[in-house]
């Protein structure tokens, strides 16, 4: 029992994130009955996911490290388990490059592990606290958050994300990725930084820092994609911006807000891909220039899909508003130690935060309203919407995003969030009350249908889509699709620099390793010349060196 | 005495064996593998109960023809050496039931067998012998077995193997023949026990010094420590399936670390210096294998130079001289005993059933090779330190040790080939188990029973290790048998004082 006791415990911020694990997982399963019905090696799958499902438990649930390090990297090999159900042609090379990410810095995990061994001598989480005075314990607290940092996909180790988006099924994608992952990682960030390590001013300034360049480099990288699946690959990696940025910042709101934004992403990134995974299903493609026009084939879908959007971009009501807003508090908190870092964290922020609404607005554009594609122009049988597997978790999704965001006092953060901190009470700046403000905008959007009911009375006139003059209708050659609205982004003088390497994935840190090693290999490879003598002559120096070191 | 009469038959059995086989089987078809299988049945079962009786009676000696050492051969069992029985006659014996399919392919079976059990006979020998010069003689059994056999298949490049390997293993050998005269010179005993009792209260002085550095370069050849390890990416990859398992499984293990563990903790006794070297030649086998391995096409080549940075591990751990360490580099002795014999058997498989070795010509196998790929991503996660596989523990085991002592950069450096590792097995299974089936494998066959059956038993035990080793690691690990093993290299010096007694 005593062990027991060592090796579990159930606290609040356990039971929190591990009550959201279940419920994302029984929704995954359920939607996984439509979108992976008809597929070989079905029963593997869903064994697959039930592991995973236990292993982050594990993960949650562990107090000993050697336990969670243990589930945490079984957990890597089932997201290259899972990700290899995919049937692209890029699927092996993809789930290679997420495993090996991951389970790299898992490695490094396990140096951490090493070193809070040393220092604290003891594994078990409750009992150890260590100070952040030796360069040692820096490098522990580094060693540990790479492994966070990996899993839940912010920078530097966010490569495999993305590739994994457009890679991987889209269950797949929106369980681990987009939820689980991230739980889990923002999980284990919190628990170093608020339980195992007394943080001090110099780190909390690196992960804001890391947060903050997570947001922003994301976000534009998101702005270009072509593809669904990936642009809202990128988002899943500039979301954990805000996490890693309300965590670092130090201060109770600050990490509540990270923590309730943890939780709302896992909520509308998760709908997203499954929204998005129920057009590609229908249709076959996920490349944003051959859809389009959906809204009216698959209405639930859409509405879910805006709300979500709506979400992520930090429009109130919905719950990521509130958490967003609660992030931005914790950064202006950050102002008491006396330095102006906190303008330039709070302007990448809600610069990302615009950003991520100008992508989604491309994104909804593209997808579901504009025109369908020529490729798209089906027979009408294909007008109807996805099955209700696939729609009942989609529609949970959004209306936890409407709930979270409207009731965001009185259910997450009262009943998760802060138990989970123990803090009793939190102070505000500004006045925000969901219920009121929820109140005012269906109050305006009344107005508004009236105004327009009113208006369509008076004398209007309606006419046919026209660009430059010309009705689209009648050139069927021309189409609008959406994704050339920020091309010029691309086109901007230092931008396009930085666009053009990141396209050769020079800030991939799995190319660089591959470069690096690869090097080190042509250097290795001319020496082993499969000539007898040279080998012999090695041994003989090899002899020499030590003879000479020894008998000196 | 009577009690310690079970350790002999382990050089007596394969011997028997090898000597049988040539004898009887030329006449008979089948008998040569029948006889294989019992042979090494009854080694391993009697690997086991000699882990039993050293249990229950603590060291056993022999004294080979009863004449007592010093002046006679001593032959000892100890907790190192009823681990390493055990690691050893187990991979033989999952060797020999894979053997019985795949060496259908070669025309002269019972050449087979009885250079096989000629090779087991020297590896058994070494392990149990408490004799150094004996130790040589069995080394050298082994050794030779090993080219000929290396050179089984009498192609072109397997010969140029065996050539290159019989050169570079008669050179090492020989350094190691010129330490032991040196040492009989100094101390005029051949006894390992007794020569550990001289040099202990002689004091470490130059022809010690010399000595040592004799024995590292002739038992660090024979291990394929770098820069003395040239030889085993052509040797191991040249040989047929299971004698490349055998070679990376069991053979460098057992006549270069087990030489090295005994010789430098029990009979010279480690030094500071000794243990710096041990660990930076280590790790430098470690970063150079794994970083080699990666550039590989060739499968079984990729194995040999992963094997050379495997045993990198293995001696660091050693090396560091701490309880864990020791402890971690046995444990990962054995477990890369285990897996990598998996995986040679699994590059067996593929070749059997394909005809290739080369990376670039497989893919999709997984569909066609259900067991084999199974298994092969088995021994892959678990030589890459993915848990809850074998290999994980032993990992975590050597970093913590070398983090302990104090030794932060070989720890880093252990984690940084873990993740090379870790992508060179991935390119492996990449390559030939996972995209799309080329169109020339699409009547590619599942291999037979016995080679099924073998790899299935190897990934099963890397498995269950695995998780023993975790509820061990978790509860605390001091009634491991591998710990027994520690024990006696912690002992150090003090153990000819212990075998010394015994024999008296």
């Amino acid at each position: 029992m005593n062990l027991g006791n060592e090796l579990f415990k159930f606290d609040a911020l356990a039971n929190f994130v591990g009550i959201f694990i279940t419920l994302f997982s029984l929704l995954i399963v359920i939607y996984s009955f439509g979108f992976m019905r008809q597929r070989k090696g079905m029963f593997q799958y869903y064994i697959y996911i039930i592991l995973t499902l236990l292993a982050s438990l594990g993960v949650v649930f562990s107090n000993n490290l050697i336990l969670l390090i243990v589930f945490w990297g079984f957990l890597g090999l089932l997201l290259y388990l899972l990700i290899g159900f995919g049937q692209k042609e890029r699927t092996p090379s993809t789930a290679k490059k997420a495993f090996i990410i991951i389970g790299g810095t898992d490695a490094l995990m396990l140096l951490g592990l090493a070193f809070i061994w040393k220092i604290a001598g003891s594994l078990t989480m409750d009992k150890i606290s260590i100070a952040l005075n030796t360069k040692v314990a820096i490098w522990t607290y580094l060693c540990l958050a790479a492994g966070a940092f990996a899993k839940a996909g912010a920078m530097p180790f966010h490569t495999w994300v993305p590739d994994t988006a457009e890679d991987a099924p889209t269950p797949v994608t929106a369980f681990l990725p987009a939820s689980l992952d991230k739980l889990l990682g923002i999980y284990f960030l919190a628990r170093i930084t608020l339980d195992i390590f007394q943080m001090n001013g110099a780190m909390n300034t690196l992960l804001m820092g890391l947060g903050s360049f997570t947001i922003i480099a994301a976000v534009m990288m998101a702005l270009v994609q072509h593809d669904l699946k990936r642009l809202l690959g990128y988002h899943a990696v500039s979301q954990v911006g805000y996490m890693v940025l309300g965590i670092g910042t130090g201060n109770p709101i600050g990490i509540a807000g990270g923590l309730f934004h943890m939780l709302n992403n896992t909520i509308y990134k998760s709908c997203l891909f499954l929204g998005g995974g129920a057009v590609e299903k229908r249709t076959g493609t996920t490349d944003l220039d051959k859809l389009g026009g959906f809204a009216k084939i698959m209405p639930v879908t859409f509405v879910t899909f805006l709300i979500a959007s709506l979400a992520i971009s930090g429009v109130p009501p919905f719950n990521g508003f509130v958490s967003k807003w609660m992030v931005y508090q914790g950064i202006i908190d950050t102002s008491k130690d006396g330095s102006y870092l906190w303008i330039l964290w709070l302007v990448a922020a809600m610069f990302g935060s615009a950003l991520t609404l100008a992508s989604f607005m491309k994104l909804v554009h593209a997808v579901f309203l504009g025109q369908r594609s020529k490729e798209q122009k089906a027979p009408s049988d294909n007008r109807k919407e996805t099955s209700s597997s696939m729609l009942i978790p989609t529609v949970t999704l959004a209306s936890l995003c409407v709930i979270f965001g409207v009731f965001a006092y009185q259910i997450p953060l009262k009943l998760f969030i802060f138990p989970s901190l123990k803090m009793t009470d939190t102070v505000f700046y500004g006045i925000w009350s969901p219920g009121l403000a929820t109140g005012l905008i269906i109050v305006g959007i009344v107005v508004g249908i009236i105004i327009y009911l009113l208006g369509t009375v008076a004398k209007t006139r309606e006419t046919e889509i026209f660009v430059g003059g010309e009705i689209v209708k009648e050139h069927p050659e021309m189409r609008l699709s959406g994704t050339e609205f920020y091309n010029t982004i691309k086109e901007m003088g230092f931008l396009r620099t930085i666009y053009r390497l990141a396209e050769k994935k020079v800030f991939d840190i799995y190319d660089i390793g591959k470069t690096i090693t690869s090097g080190f290999n042509k250097v290795l490879g001319t020496l082993h010349n499969g000539v007898l003598p040279t080998y012999l002559a090695w041994c003989l120096l090899g002899m020499i060196i030590l003879f000479f070191i020894l008998l000196r | 005495m009577m009690k310690g009469s079970i350790i002999p038959l382990f050089v007596a059995i394969p011997l028997a064996g090898a000597f049988l086989t040539s004898f009887i089987g030329k006449k008979i078809e089948k008998l040569p593998d029948g006889l294989g299988l019992f042979t090494s049945f009854i080694l391993f079962v009697l690997s086991l109960s000699a882990v039993r009786l050293y249990n229950i009676h603590g060291i056993l000696t022999y004294s080979v023809g009863g004449w007592r050492p010093p002046v006679g051969i001593g032959m000892v069992l100890d907790g190192l050496t009823a681990f390493m029985l055990v690691t050893v006659n187990f991979v033989a014996f999952c060797i020999v039931i894979y053997s019985i399919n795949y060496m259908k392919k070669f025309t002269s079976k019972w050449k087979f067998y009885t250079l096989f059990f000629l090779m087991l006979a020297g590896m058994n020998g070494v392990i149990i012998t408490g004799d150094i010069f004996n130790l040589f003689v069995f080394l050298e059994i082994a050794s030779v077995a090993s080219y000929a056999l290396v050179a089984f298949g009498t192609e072109r490049h397997e010969l140029e193997a065996a050539f290159k390997y019989a050169v570079m293993g008669t050179v090492g050998s020989l350094f190691i023949l010129l330490g032991i005269a040196f040492l009989y010179g100094y101390t005029s005993t051949l006894n390992m026990a007794d020569m550990g009792n001289i040099l202990a209260t002689n004091g470490i002085n130059n022809i010690v010094l010399m000595v040592s550095v004799l024995f590292l370069m002739g038992f660090g050849l024979k291990a394929a420590l770098v820069p003395f390890h040239a030889w085993l990416p052509d040797a191991h990859p040249s040989a047929p399936a299971p004698i490349s398992a055998m070679l990376s499984g069991v053979l460098i293990k057992s006549l270069g670390i087990y030489a090295i563990c005994r010789i430098f903790y029990n009979v010279i006794g480690i030094n500071p210096v000794m243990s710096s070297m041990l660990m930076f030649l280590g790790t430098l086998s470690m970063v150079i294998g794994g970083l080699l391995a990666l550039r590989q096409w060739d499968l079984k080549r990729l194995l040999a130079y992963s094997s050379i940075s495997q045993v990198g591990y293995i001696i660091l751990g050693i090396g560091l001289g701490t309880p864990l360490g020791i402890l971690g580099g046995l444990f990962h002795l054995f477990n890369h005993s285990v897996f990598k014999s998996l995986l040679f058997l699994n590059s067996g498989a593929i070749e059997y059933s394909t005809g290739t070795r080369d990376l670039r010509e497989m893919g999709g196998l997984a569909q066609r090779m259900p067991v084999t790929s199974t298994t092969g991503f088995v021994g892959a996660m678990s030589i890459a330190g993915i848990p809850p596989f074998s290999g994980f523990w032993s990992k975590l085991i050597i970093i913590i040790a070398a983090v302990q002592a104090g030794r932060y950069g070989y720890a880093f450096l252990a984690v940084l080939v873990t993740i090379l590792t870790l992508a060179m097995y991935m390119k492996v299974i990449k390559y030939a188990f996972l995209g799309n089936l080329q169109e020339k494998w699409n009547k590619v066959k599942e291999i037979p029973f016995f080679m099924k059956l073998s790899m299935g038993i190897l990934a099963f035990v890397c498995l269950v290790v695995g998780l023993v080793a975790g509820m061990a690691f978790l509860t605390g690990m001091d009634q491991t048998f591998i710990h027994r093993a520690s024990e006696t290299l912690l002992e150090g010096t003090r153990y000819a004082g212990i075998v010394l007694k015994e024999i008296k």
